[in-house]
């Protein structure tokens, strides 16, 4: 085909020709005016939408404030209506469904605005505790992880710290004690010491968690900004009872004002160490007749335990030979006689130990046998175990 | 002062070099304006064509923004800013805005009414691409107004036909041939498609599926071009983001899509139920005597207002109802709810003749269904992978298969307005199976379906699809052709052909020439025994036109008449005979095809 023919044919007359010129023209000149008035009709638009948006958002956070989450919802919709792809309308919405109790229907938002921002530490808190109240531990721990490593716009160190501090307390509410461990221990060195606050809650999770060792070490750094901070006294005070330390604890537990002590387990922790430090003969500045006696007693309230879990279990202590635990310890400690026994230590005091090994060994067979003791015996048995007495 | 120079005819202006540029550059505006015409007008008609292409992109792109905008404002003004319009909006704006489109269509734009799909496929094969721009204002205005009002229909298929309503004012104007003003406005439909839906890819595919159904590499481009510069001035002014915004999923083990084979029964069944209603009750509607059009739209948006009243989500497009269902915010009982009374209000407000479009109603049916199933089957399955919200999403594409029948349209759609290519193996599957019920049980495609009804026999884009495509193959014979070389002897090839009245004498001159030899031809020079005489000696005729096996049948009728037989070559070798074709073969091979 010619070169002429694959052009445009205009044909041979002028007008037509310009006719043509002027149409080209025209659409120009339209487009151009066309674009200014789509401009200006979508900059109104926008203006509008935006107006209404926030507007709506408004509403939605001012009815959520006052806890009227289906209000909060309806507006928060709305809102999103002219501004779906607003990240913050979206996670408001998902905030309060999951406020609402329907937290599989903010999830999906949620995993919209996750997908577009993974490392969001918001969106990955608000993702686990809706995989938390669902029990889901796994992916729980996912995302409280997600938002532990986490982007905070504010405050990143403290949402950090608090986000771990609510993994924690949701691993120890679910009984994940050795998941729990690594977190605390975790948030713990991260606290930094001036913050009491902060400790305060520390050391209640590592009073949680068991970790008595740690939990008193924070309480007392607690106790030594301000020496009558009640809660770290009763910290200090548990984590030294758990310890073996009771005569710490007792010093803890002796400068709690007494509103503190009333609780049932503060109490009977309280009067056991009182107890325990009453039948301890191993207490520095002791006089060598009441080591001696305090070991008497020892011996004297552990074979009474002794006996009566015998007659509890069935077991005869004077069989022969002894065969079980009871029956052995009954045995060894048949040496001892109250009356001369403690005589006999006040004279020979380097057999107090040896007594109260005799003792101690007559409590954890009891214990064995007969579940936990209580009262005296409870301190006896105690008292054993901070001496370092394996239990049977 | 430099004089202007004449207003000459581009045809006679010499060419533009950089000697004349210079010297124009300083002669004011109009020389400028001479010079720049002269090179658009002087171009090749095809570049010509894809120039036309990009302009009708931006202005059709512009507005389709513009008319989003107006069915938003309309929206907000008509049933306020809430997604639950309060009472007497949700009744009286539908059926208020009833009566003014009613008396728009009747009165000032007849040609608005309908979805716009047919009307421009009509244009194209009816029209020679002729659409009034009477026709993109009426669409324009009262569109708006329906859909703003409440109407459950979509602004996508007239934003195609508003942008064919372009293309073909442009093309008219600027004095086009015909075949291009035909052909230009599918260009525009395609762009108006693109910027409605945010879509280029599904948007140049339903127009080459529905519009035009050829893939003809001139209008492609220019198809493309189009949808590309409608789409880039569309997120100028209303940005970028996708349609929906779904998570991402994966599908983990090649059973768990099988989760979505329950999903294209059941969207398959819901299109074909669609159908029915609309295939049945559409002539019925249009049988109602003529005054009745006046309150039409008014009573269906009444109804729909009624159906407001408890469930406003299936009022209008619904596009935030879908971004909601994608986000599990139904329940599955509410989910089937609204697909039911969706396809109900879309069949009374498109019954009613109420201008709007088809495709965001099956966006919106697709996406309630898709999230019921999904939310069904992960009640029963908790394993199964994906969300409601990919249910959803998949379910859109499913109906859309099955509603309008194109399949690979409803792919890339699912993909272009999520922005979410995982989604491609599932939607696949489930169209493919909507696709197929709905073909089994309606022959015909809802838009030649309608076109039908309304006395147009379209060509059917989904038959000539299926049709059967003879080749070479399908009418060639194997052992009809005895091939004889130059230097072979006429008795001997005369003894060849002896007692096989059938086979015909082909001469390989070369590789890639190939003669024929007449019987008589032969036998002329073998009657003369005074001496012996070769192949070479006879008058054959040739070179003859070769074809190959794979060829179209049509391509060899061309040359078929010409000559006594065409040789069937082979394209690895050009001087081996596969076999032959006559004209007779060709016949008899076309004879055997079903008509339809």
């Amino acid at each position: 085909m010619s070169s002429s023919a694959n052009t445009i044919v205009v044909g041979k007359k002028g007008p037509r020709i310009y006719s043509r010129e002027a149409v080209l023209l025209g659409c120009m000149l339209l487009l151009v005016l066309f674009v200014l008035f789509t401009a200006a009709a979508s900059r109104m638009y926008h203006k509008k939408i935006h107006v209404l948006a926030d507007d709506w958002f408004d509403e939605g956070e001012a009815s959520f404030r006052v806890g009227d989450v289906k209000s909060a919802l309806t507006d928060y919709r709305n809102a999103l209506v002219y501004s779906p792809d607003n990240a913050k309308f979206q996670f408001h919405l998902a905030q309060a469904l999951a406020a609402a109790g329907r937290g599989d229907e903010g999830r999906s938002y949620l995993l919209n605005l996750l997908s577009e921002s993974p490392g969001s530490g918001e969106v990955n808190l608000a993702l686990a505790r809706i995989a938390a109240h669902k029990a889901l531990t796994n992916d729980a721990l996912r995302y409280y992880h997600g938002a532990i490593y986490g982007v905070w716009e504010n405050n990143p160190i403290d949402m950090r710290w608090q986000v771990r501090r609510e993994l924690a307390e949701y691993l120890l509410d679910h009984g994940l004690q050795q998941q729990a461990v690594p977190e605390i221990i975790a948030l713990a060195d991260s606290t930094p010491a001036n913050d009491t606050e902060q400790l305060r809650i520390v050391g209640n999770l590592l009073l949680k968690a068991k970790l008595w060792t740690r939990a008193l070490d924070v309480f007392r750094t607690l106790l030594i900004v301000n020496a009558s901070d009640e809660d770290a006294l009763l910290g200090a005070a548990t984590s030294a009872f758990n310890l073996g330390k009771y005569n710490a604890a007792l010093d803890y537990f002796d400068k709690l004002p007494e509103k503190n002590r009333n609780s049932p387990r503060v109490a009977e922790m309280y009067k056991t160490t009182q107890q325990i430090n009453e039948m301890n003969p191993f207490l520095p500045d002791l006089s060598r007749e009441a080591k001696a006696r305090r070991a008497a007693t020892a011996v004297s309230v552990a074979t009474t335990r002794l006996q009566q879990c015998a007659t509890q279990v069935g077991q005869s202590l004077t069989a022969t030979p002894s065969q079980t635990q009871l029956q052995k310890a009954f045995a060894e400690s048949k040496e001892f006689t109250p009356d001369e026994s403690w005589r006999n230590i006040t004279k020979h005091l380097e057999t107090v130990d040896e007594v109260m090994g005799h003792a101690f060994e007559m409590e954890n067979a009891a214990a064995a046998a007969c579940g936990e003791p209580e009262g005296a015996d409870r301190a006896l048995w105690l008292l054993s175990r901070s001496q370092g007495v394996p239990a049977q | 002062m430099t004089e202007p120079a004449p207003v000459t005819s581009p045809g006679n202006i010499p060419p533009v070099t950089n000697e004349s540029a210079n010297s124009t550059s300083q002669s004011g505006f109009r020389t400028m304006w001479e010079v720049w015409t002269n090179r658009v007008f002087t171009m090749r008609e095809d570049r010509f064509f894809l120039f036309l292409a990009v302009l009708i992109g931006i202005l059709s792109g512009l507005a389709v923004v513009c008319f989003r905008i107006a069915i938003e404002w309309t929206q907000i003004e008509l049933l306020g800013s809430s997604l639950s319009p309060t009472f007497p909006r949700v009744i009286l704006a539908p059926t208020l805005a009833g009566f003014a489109v009613a008396a728009l269509v009747i009165h000032a734009f007849p040609r608005a009414r309908g979805s716009g799909v047919n009307q421009t496929k009509s244009a194209v094969y009816v029209s020679n691409g002729y659409i009034p721009f009477n026709t993109v204002v009426g669409k324009f205005i009262t569109c708006a107004l329906a859909i703003g009002s409440g109407q459950s229909l979509g602004p996508e298929d007239p934003s195609l036909q508003m942008g064919a309503g372009i293309a073909s004012l442009i093309g008219r104007r600027l004095r086009l041939s015909q075949e291009k003003v035909r052909l230009i406005a599918p260009v525009g439909a395609a762009a108006g498609l693109a910027a409605a839906f945010n879509a280029p890819i599904s948007a140049v595919l339903f127009v080459l599926e529905e519009v035009i159904g050829t893939w003809s590499a001139g209008v492609l481009g220019a198809i493309v071009l189009a949808a590309i510069s409608s789409v880039v001035t569309m997120r100028a002014f209303l940005g970028p983001e996708s349609m929906f915004r779904v998570p991402l999923f994966r599908v983990a083990k090649p059973a768990d899509l099988l989760a979505y084979v329950a999903l294209g029964v059941v969207g398959g069944l819901a299109s074909l139920v669609f159908l029915k209603w609309l295939a049945y009750a559409r002539p019925r509607m249009q049988s109602l005597p003529r005054w009745t059009q006046h309150f039409q739209p008014a009573a269906a948006g009444l109804l729909i207002g009624i159906i407001g009243i408890r469930l406003p989500q299936v009022m209008g497009a619904g596009y935030p109802i879908i971004d909601q269902a994608m986000h599990g915010q139904f329940t599955w009982k509410l989910l089937l709810v609204l697909a039911a009374l969706k396809i109900l209000a879309t069949g009374i407000s498109f019954l009613s003749g109420t201008p709007g479009g088809m495709f965001a109603p099956s966006l919106f049916i697709g996406a309630m269904l898709g999230g019921a199933v999904g939310a069904i089957e992960q009640h029963f399955f908790p394993a199964l992978p994906g969300t409601v919200g990919t249910f959803a999403l998949v379910g859109m594409g499913t109906f859309f298969a099955g509603f309008l029948r194109v399949p690979i349209t409803s792919v890339f759609m699912v993909i272009e307005v999520s922005g979410n290519y995982t989604a491609i193996l599932p939607v696949m599957i489930s169209s493919l199976i909507a696709y197929g019920i709905s073909r089994s049980y309606v022959k015909v495609p809802l838009f030649d379906l309608l076109a039908r009804q309304d006395g147009l026999v379209l060509p059917s884009v989904e038959e000539q699809r299926e049709q059967m495509i003879l080749t070479v193959e399908d009418a060639m014979r194997v052992d009809a052709a005895l091939v004889l070389e130059r230097t072979d002897n006429i008795a001997e090839a005369l003894k060849r052909l002896e007692g096989k009245e059938g086979l015909l004498p082909f001469l390989r001159v070369r590789p890639g020439e190939w003669n024929f030899i007449e019987h008589s031809e032969l036998h002329r020079l073998a009657a003369d025994t005074s001496q012996s005489h070769t192949v070479e000696e006879t008058n054959s005729k040739g070179p003859l036109p070769f074809v190959f096996r794979d060829m179209s049948l049509e391509e060899a009728l061309h040359w078929a008449g010409d000559w006594p037989a065409l040789p069937v070559l082979s394209r690895a070798d050009l001087s081996k005979l596969e076999g032959l074709v006559t004209l007779d073969d060709i016949l008899k091979a076309f004879r055997k095809v079903p008509v339809r």
